[in-house]
């Protein structure tokens, strides 16, 4: 009987080390300059609209390269960040993947976790691309992810609810401030901000400092480009949108809209909140609630001598390769397929956003694909001078110091300076440990 | 007069259990903007069109494959988590052995730990054996008793049976098995029938290990199928769509329900200690 | 050493009952004994940066705010929680016309668990508009502010938690058709009413399953992370975020496999703390069924 129970606890023993070494080294198969027969793995998450386009665009592929089969791989956006890093840390993961930007920290912290894209590029053309945008996949020194497509913040408005009060877009900061009163006056708010995943709160702030000061909140490498005043300027600049009714508080904004996004819930649709902040890519969401082209794009608010930089776009998707990729050149082929080729492109659609690559996008543009607030969101970007989001501003942990600070501001259990100094200290020590 | 009050109050109370259902129907008719600005259930307009596009899905595959390999990890889970459990339990609740209080012991450990941190180490188990995209690391645990929380269900009832049951069995001529199955589980069928609904409603709802171990949409089990089509990330946002997925998928489990119940009563006459 | 002695019926061999439970040491070995140590090396042994978080995690209080939430939770959720299912369960145990249709109606909120219709429901219900502020408002009280305070938000998380009593009132319903009917009969002859009946028929009769309903109530509640997660999110500053949430975010949201794995590990011993107390207070030992 004994003699069970030691061969149990020794495959026990047994079992446990080998999880230890799982994570070793894994041949990087090197190109080979030629297309062979194979199949790949191609993953990605999205909604409906996504998944049928791409699962066309996937078919063409298989068409045109019987001999280069490629498998998808999709589902919804919730546990996949998981189900990625999963294959990612047991190296079996697909052959090409859509990634989220701040992915390439998480999943590739030394540049090693994808393959390098610059040495496939006999069959990746990344010279449709501007060069800022390409570098946006580098990470240290290796290129792990090309962006599929970029995204940045700007304001939407209900214009029936504008019109009513009389009330005009805001242009500046202080125009802004200033709609609190009518706004006010009638139990109604111009804007909205959260602190739930989107964290617009902070993100609002973080463009008002960056305009004001001129530094960059964190930099491409992971350093917070803030002073720790910057930090309690922009806690201010907040807490004096709440008290100038400008946004509800984090309170009454919890009580009236409980758990659910903003275009979930009444006071957005009845239109007693008339704004939001939003990415172009995803403002859809929120148009489909409202009666038809009731929702406009806004203009970037800038300080009174009409300087508007400070706002932001990053890479809204990405696509890597895997480092453990048995058919590099083909993942390339299928790679460049996807970002530049034309047919794909009409098929794909904006399904990902505007392409970045010029070449699918004038594709796009022929065929007079590219329209609404996507695209009038993304020219409004294009005209101001922004500053590239960091991929570590993105992180979830950062932004949960972010949503932390504002709430115990709005709150009122911390006060200004310290809720700036826990959220300086939290995040240039999580900084710190990161880039290591 | 008393019965009238007793189903008068039973209604009340189903009637505030079964809104949210109702709802649940009636607005999967409804536009994104009538969904979230009304708590009535009925729509403006009935159209049939969304539960067609529901059932057909955006992959080549419509629910009705989702449904079939959902009972193809279901049938064999339930089968292997009744058999194994009610060995187990058996053996725990009328049996002496070496190292009893140790393995008991590790019945319950097995269920306090939260399952979040047992899925990753189990993900590169079934990883390295190969075994990831298939349908085994669903079912193979329940083989092996691999919810404690059944056993450990079946050991109190077991101990509810008198032992003067196994004894007369016994002299009766009944082997260890014989007993077990011919005596004493008809007295714990509703416990047994528990098990079942209980497997059946868990592996219809799971989505944390499906989505970790299964790759291939082809072999994605409905749970797994009702969220692709969610994206909190992107543009597409087509909520009543959705909501009429998750009717579609809340069906199977209702009708589990409402036929296994019957099970808790009728089983009196079929035996067992009342009889 | 003493040798033991097994108390088995006469013929039965003390490897009897291993051969029995054999599919489970099979299934302890590799579904409990291997993954608890797994996760028990990436929680607090393979790399710095999970030591150094799971350091920051307790010093920053975290760790303990959790842990007085899910104590809370659990202790007010659980005693309601089994009255009611008990309660329910002894109504749908009668023998009435139709009495199916009820039982159905009443499990329904557990299928739907946390469903996106309970969800958008409870918004219905709680928000500051919503239909119970509605009602107060027309009985005179004053409305709560239900989601935006920390004390009132865990209430609505409970409230969710008992309205889905289902699997308890089911695992009641199988112990409670075991219960002979001539014990009924006989407190009938001696003058109870029904709810004496209750008391001194019913009750000492399943109180081995009140007892297992309540170990696996706790357990349940002391894990509890989606109904928190999918209701506040944890929020309104941090008074809803149970142990098991603190658990999921690191892990699925911070990504941080070896912290969720070192909380875990806490809340496995805070868990077997209590229910090794339970079984103490209850006089219920795991011993007794040798």
């Amino acid at each position: 009987m004994k003699n069970i129970f030691y061969k149990a606890a020794t495959l026990c023993c047994v079992l446990a080390l080998s999880s230890c070494t799982s994570r070793k080294n894994v041949k990087v198969t090197p190109p080979d300059g030629t297309l062979d027969k194979c199949s790949l793995r191609f993953s990605w998450w999205g909604g409906d609209d996504r998944h049928e386009a791409t699962l066309k665009a996937v078919k063409l592929w298989n068409n045109r390269h019987p001999e280069i089969r490629i498998v998808p791989e999709y589902g919804g956006w919730d546990g996949w960040t998981e189900k990625v890093a999963a294959q990612v840390k047991s190296g079996t993961e697909p052959d090409v993947m859509q990634i989220n930007y701040d992915w390439i920290i998480t999943l590739s912290p030394d540049g090693s976790g994808f393959y390098d894209l610059e040495k496939l590029n006999s069959f990746l053309d990344l010279s449709y691309f501007d060069k800022n945008i390409v570098s946006f996949g580098r990470v240290k020194g290796k290129m792990n992810a090309a962006a599929v497509s970029l995204s940045g913040r700007s304001f939407f408005y209900n214009s029936r609810v504008y019109d009513s009060l009389g009330a005009d877009y805001p242009q500046t900061w202080s125009d802004l401030t200033a709609l609190g009163s009518s706004f006010g006056s009638a139990d109604m708010y111009p804007i909205d901000l959260d602190i739930q995943s989107g964290g617009t709160a902070w993100y609002l702030a973080v463009v008002y400092m960056q305009q004001k000061t001129g530094r960059e909140f964190i930099t491409d490498d992971g350093q917070l480009g803030f002073t720790y005043e910057d930090i309690c300027s922009a806690l201010r600049f907040y807490k004096e949108l709440e008290d100038s009714h400008v946004i509800r508080t984090v309170r009454s904004r919890t009580d009236e809209d409980g758990n659910a996004a903003l275009y979930q819930s009444s006071e957005f649709i009845s239109g007693r909140v008339a704004g939001v902040l939003e990415w172009g890519s995803a403002i859809g969401k929120y148009e489909s609630v409202l009666p038809e082209g009731v929702l406009e794009a806004g203009p970037l608010l800038s300080d009174e001598n009409g300087n508007c930089s400070g706002w932001m776009i990053k890479p809204s998707l990405m696509y890597a390769i895997s480092g453990h990729t048995e058919h590099p050149d083909e993942a390339a082929a299928f790679m460049d397929f996807l970002l530049n080729d034309e047919e794909c492109a009409e098929l794909l659609g904006t399904t990902r956003g505007i392409p970045a690559s010029s070449k699918a996008e004038t594709a796009l543009e022929k065929k007079g694909c590219i329209s609404g607030l996507a695209k009038k969101s993304t020219d409004i970007l294009n005209a101001a001078d922004t500053v590239t989001i960091s991929p570590y501003m993105e992180l979830p942990r950062m932004k949960s110091f972010y949503n932390a600070a504002i709430e115990s501001v709005s709150y009122g259990t911390a006060d200004i300076d310290e809720a700036a100094k826990q959220m300086y200290d939290s995040i240039n020590e999580y900084l710190e440990k990161i880039r290591k | 007069m008393k019965k009238a009050l007793i189903y008068l109050l039973l209604t009340a109370v189903a009637v505030i259990m079964l809104y949210p259902l109702l709802w649940l129907v009636g607005a999967s008719f409804k536009t994104n903007e009538e969904i979230f600005s009304s708590v009535w259930f009925m729509p403006k307009s009935l159209g049939t069109e969304v539960y067609k596009n529901a059932w057909d899905t955006v992959t080549p595959y419509t629910m009705g494959h989702y449904f079939i390999n959902t009972f193809m990890i279901i049938i064999p889970k339930i089968a292997f988590a009744v058999i194994s459990s009610i060995l187990v339990a058996y053996g725990f609740a009328r049996f002496d052995f070496p190292m009893k209080r140790l393995f008991y012991a590790l019945l319950i450990c097995g269920m306090l730990m939260p399952s979040i941190a047992t899925v990753m180490p189990l993900y590169r188990m079934w990883s390295r054996l190969g075994l990831i995209d298939t349908y085994i690391p669903l079912t193979i645990p329940a083989l092996f008793a691999g919810e404690g929380m059944f056993v450990f269900i079946l050991i109190q009832f077991f101990k509810g049976i008198p032992k003067e049951f196994d004894e007369a069995a016994r002299i009766d001529g009944c082997g260890t098995l014989k007993t077990l199955f011919f005596v004493l589980v008809p007295c714990i069928r509703p416990a047994v029938v528990s098990i079942v609904v209980f497997t059946f409603l868990w592996t219809m709802n799971d989505f944390l290990t499906p989505l970790i171990m299964i790759q291939s949409v082809e072999k994605y089990p409905l749970s797994l199928a009702l969220r692709l089509s969610v994206d909190s990330t992107g543009q597409g946002y087509e909520q009543s769509k959705i909501l009429a997925m998750s009717v579609i998928g809340i069906i199977p489990s209702i009708s589990v329900f409402a036929i296994a119940q019957k099970k808790f009563i009728s089983g009196i006459t079929a035996g067992g200690l009342s009889g | 050493m003493k040798t033991r002695i097994y108390r088995n019926p006469v013929g039965v061999s003390k490897y009897t009952g291993l051969a029995l439970i054999s599919p489970f040491i099979i299934g302890a070995v590799l579904f409990i004994i291997y993954p608890f140590i797994a996760s028990f090396i990436t929680g607090f042994t393979s790399d710095g940066i999970s030591v150094e978080n799971f350091r920051n995690i307790i010093s920053d209080g975290r760790i303990k705010a959790s842990a007085a939430v899910t104590l809370k939770y659990t202790i007010i959720l659980v005693p309601l929680k089994l009255a009611v299912s008990l309660g329910v369960a002894f109504l749908l145990n009668m023998e009435l016309k139709g009495i199916g249709i009820y039982r159905t109606a009443f499990y329904i909120p557990s299928i739907l668990g946390a469903n996106l219709a309970v969800i958008i429901m409870w918004q219905y219900l709680f928000t500051s508009g919503g239909l119970v502020n509605q009602l107060l408002e027309k009985a005179g009280l004053f409305p709560v502010s239900w989601y935006g305070d920390p004390d009132a938000a865990l209430f609505i998380i409970v409230l969710l938690r008992l309205w889905e009593f289902g699997s308890a009132m089911v695992i009641f319903l199988a112990a409670l058709r075991d219960i002979p009917r001539e014990l009924y009969d006989a407190a009938k002859v001696d003058g109870c009413g029904r709810l004496r009946c209750f008391f001194s028929v019913t009750i000492p009769q399943i109180k081995n399953i009140i007892f297992i309903n309540l170990i696996l109530q706790t357990i349940a509640a002391m894990q509890e992370f989606s109904a928190p997660y999918m209701i506040t999110n944890g929020g309104p500053l941090g008074s809803t975020r149970t142990v098991g949430m603190l658990i999921y975010e690191e892990m699925f949201i911070y990504g941080d496999e070896g912290t969720a794995n070192a909380v875990s590990w806490l809340l496995f011993v805070f868990i077997a703390a209590v229910i090794f107390l339970m079984y103490r207070l209850t006089g219920i030992s795991g011993r007794k069924q040798k």
